[in-house]
């Protein structure tokens, strides 16, 4: 690929990126988030066309018109998020992804799929059992099922997006082992990852992107893990910092050894333990899928913990019970606004009293008191410089930071003693980024012990006064804001303290 | 022998349960591409008024009357479908909402009840109906006589329908999409599947066997028409795919065995017979059941292996490329 | 519901009505007659609309927080057997007693709330569909009440005199379990069943429990988004039950009306209140006045002038099931253009969202 260009309105994603790839390689595509590989891979795979550039396939130059040419010409993309149909066995799964002229025969010869499943199988030590639905089989298999889809097809190109995002350890070692005896093989494996120690151990050569440009590309034998990070996140961050000179109380919150399920099963909070006192922002910085949500959501009472407990103010809130956490005093601002925070076709200044509702002043008795609920939402809506048609509107017309401006007018007042944003400033712009961080400082100035997840390290670095990395569902590090430094929150949040590097 | 009880039952049941066994099929395959058609009976009644109406004024001999009819019907059927799919694919309403609408507008107080009406076919029997295909010889067959040779063409038919939708879901490629489209529209979606070329497609086929089914009642079962002549058959068939867990085989036992139900009661009458409360319990019975195997089906454990199309009854939206 | 649906609604049922050789104008005006405008039509309307209303009313609460309720038909039934054994049980001669008419009232309602309440707990505890399991009950309930006068001698069935041994007939009701009326004088006199009344009375409190309450708040948030209810520390499966059991009470409510106001005995002949299909009509009801249940009033009252008409000009020169078929494209129109406006608005906002930047990060 060279001088791959592509603009979307408001944003370079690729910037004259250059990207090559030889037969028989592993490839890695590092960086952050925004950083441009998920766009580069899109057009690798025909999803979008660049704006300027050109793709060459064996010295040829080729073009994408749509996804099924990528494929045609030998490049499969496993995705993050599988694109499998559970109910499916592993076989009828593969022939659905099978779209060339034998799979566009009318009859489906189940056997005949086994039987070449198996041999691909074991060939690249990806068994599983062809007969078996999908359903039934762990994640770290449903992904050796993309993976045979992509191979059923004679996959010359094969990109994996963060692979390992839902691997154990175990299983990622034996998804590397897969990936080298694919590209001893002669076909080309593109990696990519924000994983550091992933990245040496499995690449050849590392492509490092950063702000849609490509930044370097290295040997990764060449590379230690201090010198990608500073690649990839190497930004001069000059010492911007507000100066906080506060008083920090008691600590309010109390988290101590918590362990909490994900969504699939399998530990996503792992012996965590933090406290924070009042008046005091604690940043934990991380890339987003290390258990960061699962992590506020226990907090908030909306997942159980398995082991371990959170105190507030010294008392523990009901687990599992959202009602427990907010009666406790904790306030979530969660990462999905629109799905989880605020209900969609219902007002605005309804959804500003979606806690306090069954108390007055906004209720009397089992009647709602709505002049009551509108004038509070007048004064929050101007108070908050909320834009919106009016108090009426359903909440699904704002725009994004508007939307958090009512998730937050709402959490601070009810006068919370435990604030938790998960990634409250994601998908804003500048100016909404500046609003929201303004009232986190505010609650801490009243008070509040806020406890901010996020992935990104300058809004951590101008709030925080203590920051802690979370890395795999474990905390891997923590320090204080004046003992911070950039890049080595960096390498922890990637991974690089992980005692498997080296 | 032919006289006991059970030979009679399974007989009737199968009589019975031809116009079930359509109609279930062609609601299994909508429910399958993710639709749920609550307007069966609508489509039914539909397909009844107007083969019976092809039957009276076509002027040819029974074969070819007969086979236009059952084409009308299927026809009909098909068109009726067509208004709730486009409700529920392209417009994306409700799809229970508009398959009540569905039932109103065609049903028993509706459009097939004033074609009727207004045609005045209530008056006269039909002209040619369906009869038994084999010669009465082997209708006499210990057992297998009234069982399996004393049946009409329709019926031999649907037979063969079992199996042809049998190996098309489980042998073909179309078949694979479509539980595709069912179970994971969005992963279907972006293999490059039509989804909603597939429901489309799939919901008018419902409807034309839906119309069939309804066309074996005035056509072959009770040959004449009057209003409400399916008498909540289209209900029993949407219970009915349910019951048979999505699965054309098991519709064709379920069928019969509402069929059988259905004539269980007079027969116990006849002979003299009574149970208590049977007549309301054989007409509850496939209700009942139903329910039953809903719940069943809902507990996690066993809704992967025997539940519903995962998408039944969402419509779906392509999400941002 | 906008005027636009309603135009195009006529003109499509215009269309079929000339298409069999029929002229719709006049076919239009004498279905207006004979709903509102003929001597006594008012009150023929008014007997039709009440049990619309009361199922109208029953689908909007449930369907409203999402929870498709489509056993308003049987529920209907059940409240007609509970309703019609409280008249008969504490019943006597005389003028209508406010007791006897009370308890009709409040049996009426725990016989479809009970009914209700079945596919209620199989949706709130076992996660089952509700809208099949209400669906079949429907037709127990139907099988039920037939079996009950039809193929016993049960409480309900009427075992004395000459009409009873030809034909199975049900219990009349004794005179002080008979619902009154009020007279109001307009256009000749019209008779207001006091189920009429109820139904009005109803609505207002559906209307503001709905709008005006926690309840109501509560159920918006989970109809609207399970997960933020979650989120606000709702009780989701008390609230399932308590909506299943008003919506299904609401329609028994509609039975005891049957009973109590117009048949004046239980009727269990399958081709009498069985073939109405007042429940489904309720549903078609309430979808056209877009689950609120102020709106359920007047809609209920047109279309039961249309059924009334319908059933009045019954006869050779007159189509029956024309009204089923412009019901049928009224509630299509209705959805159709809803649904229209609703997807242009969609299809603008997404090419106003394609303006922001669209690629998820990684």
């Amino acid at each position: 690929m060279r001088g791959i260009t592509k603009r979307f309105p408001g944003v370079v994603a690729n910037e004259e990126v250059d990207f090559d790839a030889a037969a028989g390689e592993v490839h890695a595509l590092l960086g952050e988030n925004g950083a441009g590989k998920s766009t580069l891979s899109n057009i690798l795979t025909g999803l979008y066309r660049p704006d300027a550039g050109e793709i060459r396939l064996h010295g040829e130059p080729v073009e994408f018109h749509a996804p099924r040419d990528a494929l045609d010409a030998g490049i499969s993309m496993v995705h993050q998020h599988f694109r499998l149909v559970e109910r499916f066995t592993v076989a009828e799964n593969v022939a659905l992804g099978d779209h060339r002229r034998e799979g566009r025969s009318f009859r489906v010869h189940p056997r005949a799929i086994e039987r070449r499943v198996a041999e691909l199988g074991e060939r690249y030590g990806l068994a599983v059992d062809a007969r078996a639905h999908v359903w039934q089989l762990s994640v770290g298999e449903q992904q050796r099922v993309e993976i045979l889809k992509a191979l059923y097809l004679d996959a010359r190109i094969l990109i994996m997006d963060e692979p390992t995002a839902v691997l154990t350890p175990q299983e990622s070692e034996v998804l590397f082992e897969t990936l080298r005896e694919m590209a001893a093989d002669g076909r080309t494996i593109v990696f990519i990852s924000h994983k550091l120690h992933e990245v040496k151990a499995v690449s050849d050569r590392v492509t490092v992107l950063r702000g849609g440009h490509n930044v370097a590309t290295v040997d990764a034998a060449d590379a230690t893990p201090r010198s990608l990070a500073e690649m990839m996140v190497g930004r001069d961050l000059g010492e911007g910092v507000r100066a906080q000179a506060r008083d920090f109380g008691e600590v309010v919150l109390a988290v101590e050894n918590l362990w909490a399920d994900g969504d699939r099963g399998g530990a996503a909070v792992r012996d965590v333990s933090l406290s924070v006192r009042s008046g005091e922002i604690v940043a934990i910085a991380g890339v987003a899928g290390n258990g960061q949500r699962e992590l506020a959501e226990t907090i908030a009472g909306m997942r159980p913990a398995t082991r371990g407990s959170v105190r507030v103010a010294g008392k523990a809130p009901r687990a599992g019970d959202p009602r427990g956490a907010i009666a406790a005093g904790v306030a979530y601002v969660p990462e999905d606004r629109l799905g989880t925070g605020l209900s969609p076709s219902i007002s605005v200044a309804s959804n500003l009293v979606l806690k306090s509702y069954r108390k007055p002043p906004a209720s009397n008795g089992p009647l709602l008191r709505l002049r009551r609920i509108r004038d509070r939402a007048v004064e929050l809506i101007s108070r908050y410089r909320i834009a919106a048609p009016g108090p009426q509107a359903p909440v699904r017309l704002l725009s994004g930071g508007n939307l958090q401006k009512v998730v937050l007018a709402r959490e601070f007042s009810a006068q919370p003693k435990v604030l938790v944003a998960a990634a409250p400033t994601r998908g804003l712009d500048v100016g909404a980024i500046e609003s929201v961080h303004t009232y986190l400082h505010e609650a801490a100035a009243n008070g509040v012990a806020v406890l901010l997840l996020s992935e990104d390290l300058d809004e951590i670095l101008t709030l925080a006064d203590r920051i802690a990395v979370v890395y795999e569902g474990r905390i891997v590090g923590e320090m204080a804001r004046a003992d911070a430094n950039v890049e080595e929150i960096g390498l922890l949040m990637a991974g690089g303290n992980d005692p498997r590097h080296d | 022998m032919n006289n006991s009880l059970l030979v009679v039952l399974i007989a009737a049941g199968i009589g019975y349960g031809t116009p079930l066994l359509y109609a279930s099929l062609g609601e299994l395959l909508a429910e399958r591409s993710g639709v749920l058609n609550l307007g069966v009976e609508g489509m039914m009644l539909m397909g009844a008024v107007t083969g019976f109406w092809t039957v009276q004024t076509v002027h040819a001999g029974t074969a070819v009357s007969l086979a236009a009819a059952v084409a009308v019907a299927a026809l009909v059927g098909a068109a009726t479908s067509l208004i709730h799919a486009f409700m529920v694919i392209t417009l994306r309403a409700s799809q229970i909402v508009s398959g009540l609408a569905l039932t109103i507008f065609a049903g028993a107080a509706g459009l097939s009840s004033y074609l009727g009406n207004d045609f005045n076919l209530s008056e006269n029997p039909a002209k040619h109906t369906f009869h038994a295909v084999f010669p009465s010889g082997w209708q006499d067959l210990p057992i297998v006589g009234p069982i399996v040779f004393s049946h009409n063409v329709l019926v031999y038919a649907s037979w063969l329908l079992v199996v042809v939708v049998w190996l098309y879901l489980t042998r073909t490629r179309p078949g694979l999409n479509l539980r595709a489209v069912g179970d994971a529209p969005a992963a279907a979606d972006a293999m490059g599947i039509n989804v909603a070329g597939y429901r489309y497609a799939h919901t008018l086929v419902g409807g034309a066997l839906a119309g069939v089914a309804g066309a074996t009642f005035t056509l072959a079962i009770n040959p004449q028409w009057f209003d409400n002549i399916t008498g909540g058959s289209g209900w029993i068939a949407i219970a009915l795919v349910i019951f048979a867990f999505w699965r054309p085989e098991l519709c064709l036992v379920g069928a019969y065995f509402f069929g059988a139900l259905q004539d269980l009661a007079p027969e116990l009458q006849a002979r003299g017979i009574h149970l208590g409360p049977t007549v309301f319990w054989t007409n509850a019975l496939p209700y009942v059941m139903t329910i039953v195997v809903l719940v069943v089906v809902s507990a996690s454990s066993t809704r992967r292996w025997l539940g519903a199309p995962a998408a039944l009854g969402t419509p779906y939206v392509r999400e941002e490329r | 519901m906008p005027a636009a649906a309603l135009v195009f609604a006529f003109f499509a049922s215009g269309l079929v009505l000339w298409a069999t050789g029929h002229d719709a104008l006049s076919s239009y005006r004498r279905l207006f007659d004979a709903a509102f405008l003929n001597k006594g039509a008012l009150g023929d309307t008014l007997v039709s609309a009440t049990p619309l209303a009361f199922t109208g009313l029953a689908a909007a609460a449930a369907f409203r927080m999402r929870l498709f309720n489509i056993g308003g038909e049987g529920q209907l039934y059940i409240g007609a057997i509970t309703g019609s054994a409280a008249g008969l049980y504490l019943g006597g001669s005389g003028g209508a007693s406010a007791f006897v008419i009370a308890a009709t009232v409040v049996a009426g309602c725990a016989g479809g709330a009970a009914w209700a309440l079945i596919p209620g707990f199989l949706r709130a505890f076992c996660r089952t569909n509700e809208i099949i399991t209400s669906l079949m009950l429907n037709y127990v309930a139907g099988y039920l009440l037939t079996y009950l006068i039809f193929n016993t001698e049960s409480y309900w069935r009427q075992t004395n005199g000459f009409n009873a041994s030809v034909f199975p007939t049900s219990k009349t009701i004794p005179s002080s379990a008979v619902w009154p009326t009020e007279t109001i004088h307009v256009h000749g006199g019209v008779a207001l069943p006091l189920g009429a009344g109820l139904a009005v009375l109803a609505a207002v409190l559906l209307w503001v429990l709905y709008t005006r309450t926690r309840f109501g708040f509560e159920a918006a948030v989970l109809g609207d988004s399970p997960r933020a209810a979650r989120y606000a520390g709702m009780r989701t499966r008390r609230k399932i039950l308590a909506v299943m059991a008003i919506s299904g009470g609401l329609a028994g409510l509609g039975g005891a009306s049957q009973v109590g106001d117009f048949r004046h005995q239980l009727d269990a002949d399958p081709n009498g209140m069985q073939r109405q299909f007042y429940g489904y009509s309720g549903i078609v009801v309430a979808a056209l006045a877009r689950y609120n249940p102020l709106a359920v009033l007047p809609v209920a009252f047109l279309i039961g002038g249309l059924q009334n008409a319908g059933n009045s000009l019954q006869g050779a020169d007159f189509p029956s099931g024309l009204v089923g078929v412009v019901e049928g494209i009224i509630l299509f129109s209705a959805l159709g253009f809803e649904m229209f406006a609703r997807y242009r608005i969609r299809v603008t906002r997404r090419r106003r969202a394609q303006a922001a930047p669209a690629p998820e990060a990684t």
